[in-house]
């Protein structure tokens, strides 16, 4: 199991004692949102520290997507209890199967894991012309699988990651497996926060 | 049907995504590895005067055993001249390989997906000592998530041994820099003993502890001149590093300077889940040290083992951990050895094989599995001799099958011989990674339990 699930193993570094140096510009594209109207990625970053991370609701594989979404909602859980942060972050969870992944879908899926009062968006798109571009901005590859008739078989394999940007809309830090985990993620935010 | 359900086992290993690889046992935790048969050896070649058209290469070696080519250069990828070749890493996703030049400090970016049998030149990075603000010798390219860690040996001051560490996207746009600790400057680093000298070489990390670890080599001025030059200066031998440095991963920041003297090189972390150590080994003293967290949660350093006669010089090089944390490979530059230490004690490892390998024989890299061990030849190119002692066996990329007890031949590329140069650090390749097979035998690729 992925270190993101079990207590953090070390103290981490206290908010606002270490740089979050930008590493680019977070992309944008069209997305759906998860009443399915039509908008753009950069409507849901900017303005406040967000968490993105890129999932599909089918994937079982407990150390990827579902560890994104575990975490996340640790994340959710951590800001929200603090008056200071609740309502200063952002996180949002970006459907890479726009197949199965409907507005519906994800609506459905988002519903099990956001608290009302949190800024969590749950989106996706209208199929690959929408979706390929923003991957590759964000160099979030995936393969998918295709059966022997050539047809996709709904599942895909991708390398976890899951963004922090600022309001501004700078890349500020990227997690994956080994390095997700809910008390760093906060910091990070909060980190975020300090320079605002 | 076999393909689909090898292919299969790709992709759950991909979505774990969980670190690791070793070169695989050496590389970075956070990578996607390949667990069995790999299918290509990517080589970093340092291009030789009079040797081929002279110029550094990216050489493509087809180790996968089914294949028609197997044991034989398929691919050779000419960088227009010599940059002092030395080692390379690939990106977190093993999407880009990036490999620099200590001399020029260029750092070039290959693609090794869009055909791992013929990586292509994505981007090259010339303008690394201005953005860093005078880093120089860019060495170890280390995977961390979604970017990459440069080490440097050098700076542009007096070219000596103080350096940094530098960070780049995995496209290659510069993210940020900082400098090793020293005295004048500990940057809240704990001085455990003699020394902070801010040299650098190698880096590893231990996600699991927030740690890091780097070593120190010497700056441009000691790895660009001859080598019997330098052994017969004694103000040159003084300039070799002589720390391990702990840094807090996610701060960045130096925790700790641990003393070990004698130009501690390449570092390797133990793969298990509840091994909190590193080891790494001296160019110039000739032992193994363990660089461990002791229970009170304290890094420490502590030489652990000798490796050969230290009077005679053997100067270890590469060194490698197999992926049970049981075994290390330590080679030895000067008289051409590996050696085999049993390190399931880490406090006190225990040599249990010695075999002469070749000449100058540098980096070592085995697969996952263990049954495979790749050796080069070449250090640097003012420090490798110029004429075999005996026979022609001076620069070479060997394969050897290891059964648990004996190192069996199994090829020998004489870089020489096929005009390519002076070969040095070794990265696997593998279809499977990018959604491909190899027509007979697809490659088994997992992502172990992280650290």
């Amino acid at each position: 199991m992925a270190p993101g699930y079990a207590p953090l193993s070390f103290t981490p570094p206290e908010p606002g004692t270490y740089g979050l140096p930008a590493m680019g510009v977070a992309g944008d594209g069209q997305v759906l949102d998860s009443q399915g109207r039509a908008t753009n990625l950069h409507d849901y970053l900017g303005t406040k520290p967000t968490v993105l991370s890129f999932i599909f609701t089918t994937c079982d594989d407990v150390n990827g997507c579902p560890l994104a979404t575990y975490v996340m909602r640790s994340v959710q859980d951590a800001l929200q209890a603090d008056p200071d942060t609740a309502d200063k972050a952002r996180l949002v969870s970006f459907s890479f199967d726009p197949v199965f992944d409907t507005p519906d879908v994800i609506d459905a899926y988002g519903s099990q894991f956001r608290t009302d009062n949190f800024d969590w968006q749950f989106l996706t798109t209208s199929g690959p012309e929408s979706l390929d571009p923003i991957l590759s901005a964000y160099g979030q590859w995936v393969i998918r699988d295709y059966d022997d008739n050539g047809d996709y078989t709904g599942t895909m394999s991708h390398i976890l990651r899951v963004f922090l940007i600022d309001k501004n809309r700078n890349i500020r830090n990227i997690y994956s497996t080994s390095f997700l985990h809910a008390d760093t993620v906060a910091n990070d935010v909060r980190s975020l926060l300090m320079e605002q | 049907m076999i393909w689909k359900m090898l292919i299969s086992s790709v992709v759950a290993a991909l979505l774990l995504v969980q670190p690791t690889s070793a070169d695989e046992t050496c590389m970075s935790p956070y990578m996607a590895k390949i667990v069995g048969q790999e299918d290509y050896v990517y080589i970093w070649t340092l291009g030789l005067e009079g040797v081929g058209n002279g110029e550094d290469k990216l050489v493509t070696v087809d180790v996968n055993p089914d294949s028609k080519t197997y044991g034989t250069v398929i691919h050779s990828l000419s960088m227009g001249g010599r940059n002092e070749a030395h080692h390379s890493g690939l990106t977190d996703d093993r999407r880009f390989l990036w490999a620099s030049g200590l001399d020029t400090n260029k750092i070039f970016i290959f693609d090794v997906h869009t055909d791992p049998a013929a990586p292509s030149l994505h981007r090259t990075i010339d303008d690394f000592v201005s953005k860093t603000g005078g880093v120089v010798g860019p060495h170890t390219s280390y995977a961390l998530p979604g970017r990459m860690l440069i080490t440097g040996l050098s700076n542009n001051r007096d070219h000596g041994g103080r350096t940094g560490m530098a960070e780049y996207t995995n496209e290659g746009d510069f993210i940020t820099s900082v400098w090793m600790p020293t005295d004048d400057n500990l940057q809240g680093a704990v001085k455990s003993g003699n020394f902070a000298d801010g040299y650098g070489y190698d880096a590893r990390a231990l996600p699991r502890r927030n740690a890091l670890v780097t070593s120190s080599f010497t700056g441009w001025n000691n790895y660009m001149m001859n080598l019997g030059k330098m052994m017969g200066d004694a103000e040159a031998m003084k300039r070799f590093g002589n720390t391990v440095v702990i840094w807090d991963l996610h701060a960045r920041t130096p925790k700790k300077i641990l003393d070990v003297p004698g130009a501690p090189l390449e570092i390797r972390c133990a793969w298990g889940s509840q091994s909190d150590y590193c080891f790494t080994t001296t160019a110039l003293t000739s032992k193994v040290w363990l660089i461990y967290e002791d229970d009170a949660g304290e890094w420490q350093a502590k030489a652990v083992a000798d490796i050969g006669d230290a009077s005679k010089i053997p100067l270890p090089v590469d060194i490698s951990i197999s992926a049970d944390d049981n075994h290390l490979w330590v080679n030895t530059w000067n008289d051409g050895k590996v050696r085999l230490y049993d390190i399931s004690n880490p406090h006190a490892p225990v040599q249990v094989m010695e075999e002469q390998i070749g000449e100058q024989v540098n980096m070592v890299s085995q697969s996952w599995d263990g049954e495979r061990v790749y050796f080069t030849s070449s250090l640097l190119a003012n420090w490798d001799k110029t004429t075999a002692s005996e026979g022609n066996d001076l620069q070479y990329f060997k394969l050897y099958n290891w059964d648990g007890e004996t190192l069996t031949p199994e090829f020998n590329l004489d870089f020489i011989e096929l005009g390519l140069g002076a070969p040095h650090q070794m990265r696997f390749g593998a279809h499977a990674l990018y959604g491909g097979a190899t027509a007979q035998s697809p490659s088994g690729l997992a992502s172990p339990t992280a650290h």
